[in-house]
């Protein structure tokens, strides 16, 4: 119990250090004493107050918004599907999102703002595909078959994003941004689209948390005790879905960091109880993403890199260190 | 009250039938539970033994006949309600990495809270309780990997007694364990009906049967051709048409065997 809370407590240490970087850094620098006020409404009105409130606050937000949102999304559908494999990716949900970004950015270049919707949109077609071809004829709902319909959605949506991309190279410079994953600085308005999957997302979520503790002791024991269990794996690949496809309009395709958090707050914990998984997995997802944002815009600034390398640079060596010591 | 519900059983199944992938398993089958009373099924592999308690439990759909729980038919009723009524204890559940033997009971015990509630100290005691019945306390704190056969069956039903279902029904509990294990699982079961739960098993192994059930029920080709005292049920006949063994059933002073003519087909 008490490594619990002594994990739980360096995530959110991580998390607020993470957040006041991000908002202090970048070609302007921000005290950190300065920052904190700001965001206690104690600033001057001065040119770092714009900076911070116009353009890092909406993407500190987003950052911790969407590796929360990923990692929770990892942590129910590895918990859902008994699988430790499972991620945004099996469940098609990246492969489609990936394929309407594209489309977007190759087709309708003129439209670029139109990208959230169809990364949102295909990215949900997808997983409703893999969810319908799963639930249907004999073993319905079973893990194996929600796996590999995933898997085939997954290699098909990247057939056609690959298919795209090699038909128009001229416009590809402009997709890879979003293939390798990033935030950009363009206020709240991104968000006021797509806030409402987020919620939606989180909501089922925290009601799914008891009902995956229950699903952990296998089907028969979540039955005995009032369970569905093949309703507990929908729900949470809607969830799912409704996140990392939320996420991938805003932020490209991170679906690394759906995979790793999650692993990382079990081995760190050593438990796999819902109750600590999923909340620990949205806290250092978002720790995770705001960091590596940070570092992704700082570093070679003023060139933004995309944050999806810099996350997998944070997290890989992390991720192998417990993985190590694992049993 | 008490009376009431003696006459019409804790559970009467009538008739179940059960289809899997078009393939008939369970062709007519009957089953009746009371308080305080300790009900073997058994039956050769692949009889239906199985089907037929998780048919009963609401876990798998039934083709047609009847389950009713106190009255009520078991397809219908929700859930919670069901895990109300009776607790389901599989034979081997997955052993989840890192959760202790309290945290998987306290799993069980959230069978009987609203979604998202808290659990509250009756709750608390509840589990308490659930882990002292079914002798589980000298390891509340160890997590399930570390546990042996034995200790992890008991801590199975402990998740079920959490649940505080007037019914226990387990899946074969003892088929993987040794015999100083069997014994602690048997006499344990025996013990929760001696406190008035009514327990429902499959078992494989016929004496240990005649040894703990009130009812012994026999299930062949996925009908039950016999229930009663084991003694009358499992006679030689019967040995010989359902299992195809010359074989005898003897018992003495809480001791039961069976005689096996084991390299003869009668």
């Amino acid at each position: 119990m008490a490594r619990r809370t002594l994990v739980f407590a360096a995530l959110l240490v991580a998390l607020a250090l993470a957040v006041i970087a991000s908002l202090a850094l970048g070609a302007v620098k921000v005290p950190a004493a300065e920052v904190i006020d700001i965001l206690l409404g104690k600033g001057d009105g001065g040119s770092d107050q714009q900076i911070i409130e116009a353009l890092r606050l909406p993407r500190t937000v987003e950052a911790m918004i969407v590796g929360a949102a990923l990692g929770i999304a990892g942590a129910i559908l590895q918990g859902a599907l008994a699988n430790p494999l499972a991620s945004p990716d099996v469940i098609g949900v990246t492969g489609g999102a990936g394929f309407g970004a594209i489309l977007i950015i190759i087709l309708f270049p003129g439209s670029i703002a139109l990208l959230p919707v169809g990364a949102l949109f295909f990215g949900l077609l997808a997983a409703t595909l893999v969810f319908a071809f799963a639930w249907s004829g004999r073993n319905r709902g079973s893990t194996g078959k929600v796996i590999l319909a995933g898997i085939a959605m997954l290699s098909l949506f990247t057939a056609g994003t690959t298919g795209l991309l090699a038909a128009y190279p001229e416009r590809a410079p402009s997709a890879i941004f979003f293939i390798a994953g990033g935030l950009t600085s363009s206020g709240w308005q991104e968000l006021e689209t797509i806030w409402p999957y987020f919620a939606v997302g989180f909501l089922i979520a925290a009601c799914l948390i008891r009902p995956l503790d229950r699903l952990a002791l296998g089907d028969d024991v979540a039955a005995s005790l009032g369970s569905r269990p093949q309703l507990i794996r929908l729900a949470a690949g809607i969830a799912a879905a409704l996140l990392a496809a939320a996420s991938a309009a805003i932020a490209g395709l991170l679906g690394f960091l759906g995979l790793v958090v999650p692993h990382v707050v079990r081995m760190a914990g050593g438990t796999s109880s819902h109750t600590f998984v999923v909340p620990a997995s949205a806290i250092g997802g978002a720790a995770l993403l705001a960091a590596g944002d940070t570092l992704a815009r700082t570093l070679r600034a003023p060139i933004e890199m995309p944050v999806g390398p810099f996350m997998v640079l944070l997290g890989v060596p992390l991720f192998l260190w417990l993985l190590r010591k694992a049993v | 009250m008490e009376a009431s519900a003696e006459n019409t059983g804790l559970l009467e199944a009538r008739g179940v039938e059960v289809e899997i992938g078009g393939v008939a398993i369970l062709r007519g089958a009957d089953l009746r539970l009371e308080p305080g009373k300790l009900t073997a099924v058994v039956g050769p592999n692949g009889a239906g033994k199985s089907t037929l308690v998780r048919a009963v439990s609401g876990l798998q759909k039934m083709a047609a006949g009847s389950a009713r729980w106190q009255g009520r038919e078991v397809s219908e009723m929700r859930g919670r309600e069901l895990a109300g009524l009776r607790a389901f204890v599989p034979q081997r559940m997955p052993v989840p990495a890192g959760i202790t033997v309290r945290e998987a009971v306290t799993i069980g015990r959230s069978a009987r809270l609203r979604p998202l509630r808290r659990l509250t100290g009756e709750d608390h005691e509840g589990i308490a309780r659930a882990m002292e019945r079914a002798r589980v306390t000298r390891f509340t704190e160890r997590t399930l990997s570390t546990l042996s056969g034995g200790e992890l069956q008991r801590v199975q039903i402990a998740i079920g007694l959490a649940q505080e279902a007037p019914v226990l029904i387990a899946d074969e509990p003892t088929s993987q364990l040794d015999l100083g294990a069997t014994i602690g699982v048997a006499s344990l079961l025996r013990d929760l009906v001696g406190e008035g739960l009514a327990v429902l098993l499959v078992v494989h192994d016929l004496a240990l049967a005649a040894a703990i059930a009130d009812t012994v029920v026999v299930v062949s080709e996925g009908r039950t051709v016999a229930a009663g005292a084991a003694e009358q049920v499992l006679d030689h006949e019967r040995l010989a048409a359902v299992w195809g063994a010359d074989a005898r059933l003897t018992s003495h002073d809480g001791r039961t065997a069976l005689h096996v003519a084991w390299l003869q087909q009668p």
